[in-house]
């Protein structure tokens, strides 16, 4: 009876069912199985009500749209280019580092790519890059940010890691200070690729008016960061809080000093947001039951129990685990990997000795990469959607980058250090 | 018949648009003035806090609600992209039926949990009692229910298009 329920919710995920529906599937066969009131669930999605971190997720989603329907990618692109375009490949590292931050603080790669790539990829070529590189540059760079703050999957992390509670005890800042490290090396890699491969590229002699112009652009936007960071920093606010300031600042930025989006349009906005941050948080509410269901039968424990027999070193482990996390990044939408996968792989990977925040860096990392693994990685369908090209003619795009941040998730996953060189 | 529904998925999307927007408002409203409160008179409300964390359990399930209204929750969509049409149309039916009898279970067995925190009066935050703000779990999964039953016997045609 279990069993039939069980190969049921297989069938349901493969056939596209709403992942929230099979989690919730999930956890009410194992209730049901162990003889608990199913009740249970719904007084775990209650329990929600309990996490105050949570609130962030909202307000800091809210942001992000609101700045993706202003004009925040066009400023952002000013801005980096009158900053980088004089040096070598510099309208590329422009490419990199804008995206990055625009992903960081929309906290969804597909809107980078609409809103930026859509920008970027007509710029790229008409500067004398191939239409391979700059295909795979709006590609890839999609998923860029998802290690910077205030990445809304960071924070999702943050949040189940700490439900579960084992390993070293962390705080938001220093997951983001963790996150830091590694996302400028992959930055810097694929600038140091892109200077060595593409070769001599025309560039745009610096100009201080450029920069001033570009800054004044965007000077209500400018101080967004240093709100945010300092914030969150110098201790004065919780992550809740700066998320409430920054939906606050955002609001009163694009809707009364720059009027980019009028009155009447915001109740569209809100809902668009809320829909998405809705099929997240549903999808942790069920989750978190999951997870009680998971624990009470001791399946981490068994897990990790099982992996010891036949994995004994702490990097064997970790190489299968980027295994399994590349596998699963294209398979899975990065939110759902977190509150899927996390509870089960956090126990198992503190039994190996590895920090918490290491091991969210590399999770990231890896569903970052995942988002353009063929076939099916999700940034590729976008792009291919919206720059109109073949799905094969993109995987080739994305290969030789895919290559270079390979090598940085390497370096992430053996060197420690990078995520936690601060502790 | 078709006609109606269409006229009630209207009016509850309007229902849903103008609650997200009042939730969202008042979690952002009460949030920033409980860090103006508490920074400057030296405490805030004491059931702000509880009321923000209410209402985000309200977005929650209201976004989910219009989430399965525009058909836009996360989900892994190998079969259907790749699929052919008729294949498509079977497999959408099939996650519909199936997504619906588990929201269907799912709000019927929320209003045990319910009915006990009537019984018991446990209150949720400031004076209003827990049964109130839970209430949405079973009204959200109700409407789900509907919504994927109408799914099920009118599923989408089209080929799966990215978020």
């Amino acid at each position: 009876m279990i069993w039939a329920g069980v190969v049921l919710l297989v069938l349901l995920a493969l056939a596209g069912a709403p992942l929230f529906a099979v989690v919730l599937g999930a956890a009410m066969l194992g209730f049901v199985a162990v003889d608990v009131d199913l009740s249970v669930v719904a007084i775990n999605i209650y329990d929600m009500t309990d996490k105050p971190l949570l609130v962030a997720l909202p307000f800091f989603t809210l942001a992000g749209y609101l700045m993706a329907a202003a004009k925040s990618s066009e400023r952002l692109m000013a801005l980096t280019r009158a900053l980088f375009g004089w040096m070598p490949a510099g309208l590329a590292i422009v490419g990199f580092v804008a995206c990055a931050l625009f992903t960081a603080l929309t906290g969804a790669s597909g809107v980078t790519i609409v809103a930026l790539g859509a920008l970027l990829l007509p710029m790229l070529k008409s500067s004398g890059y191939t239409e391979r590189y700059s295909l795979g540059l709006v590609t890839t760079s999609g998923s860029l940010g998802l290690l910077i703050v205030p990445s809304v999957p960071l924070i999702l992390y943050g949040i189940v890691a700490q439900q579960i509670g084992v390993g070293e005890p962390f705080t938001i800042g220093q997951l983001f200070m963790g996150g830091l490290g590694p996302a400028l090396l992959m930055v810097l890699l694929l600038s140091l690729w892109t200077i060595l491969r593409v070769g001599e590229v025309p560039r745009t002699p610096f100009d201080a008016c450029a920069v001033w112009q570009a800054l004044k652009a965007a000077r209500w936007e400018l101080p967004l960061p240093f709100v945010v960071l300092g914030g969150i920093y110098s201790g004065y606010f919780a992550i809740s809080e700066a998320a409430a300031i920054t939906v606050v600042y955002v609001l009163i930025a694009e809707v009364v000093l720059y009027r980019e989006i009028a009155w009447r349009e915001l109740p569209g906005v809100f809902r668009e947001s809320m829909v998405m941050v809705g099929s997240i948080i549903l999808i942790l509410g069920t989750a978190l039951a999951f997870t009680n269901y998971l624990v009470d039968a001791g399946v981490p424990q068994r897990l990790f129990a099982f992996m010891q027999e036949h994995v004994t070193s702490p990097l064997t482990f970790l190489i299968l685990l980027n295994l399994l996390l590349l596998l699963l990044g294209a398979i899975l939408d990065v939110f759902a990997a977190i509150v899927i996968m996390v509870p089960l792989l956090l126990p198992v990977a503190v039994g190996y000795g590895i920090h918490p925040i290491h091991l969210g860096i590399v999770f990231l990392a890896n569903l970052q990469i995942g988002y353009f693994t063929p076939p099916i990685g999700m940034n590729l369908f976008i792009a291919s959607y919206r720059f109109d090209r073949s799905m094969l003619e993109l995987y080739a795009a994305c290969l030789p980058f895919m290559g270079v941040l390979l090598i940085a998730l390497l370096l992430i996953t053996y060197v420690p250090w990078l995520s936690l060189w601060f502790l | 018949m078709v006609a109606a529904g269409r006229v009630a998925e209207r009016w509850l999307g309007l229902v849903e648009t103008a609650l997200l927007v009042a939730l969202l408002g008042a979690m952002i409203g009460f949030a920033a003035y409980q860090i103006v409160a508490r920074n400057l008179f030296g405490g805030g409300l004491t059931w702000a806090d509880g009321l923000v964390q209410v209402a985000l359990l309200w977005v929650t399930m209201v976004g989910a609600s219009a989430a399965a209204g525009a058909n836009r929750h996360i989900k892994i969509d190998i079969v259907p992209r790749f699929a052919g049409p008729r294949m498509r149309v079977a497999a959408r039916r099939f996650t519909a039926l199936g997504t619906a009898f588990l929201c269907a279970v799912l709000g019927w067995t929320s209003i045990d949990f319910i009915r006990w925190d009537f019984i018991d009066q446990t209150i949720g935050f400031g004076a209003v009692p827990a049964w109130v703000c839970e209430s949405i779990i079973p009204i959200a999964a109700g409407v789900m229910t509907v919504r994927y039953v109408v799914r099920a016997i009118w599923p989408d045609r089209q080929p799966e298009l990215p978020p």
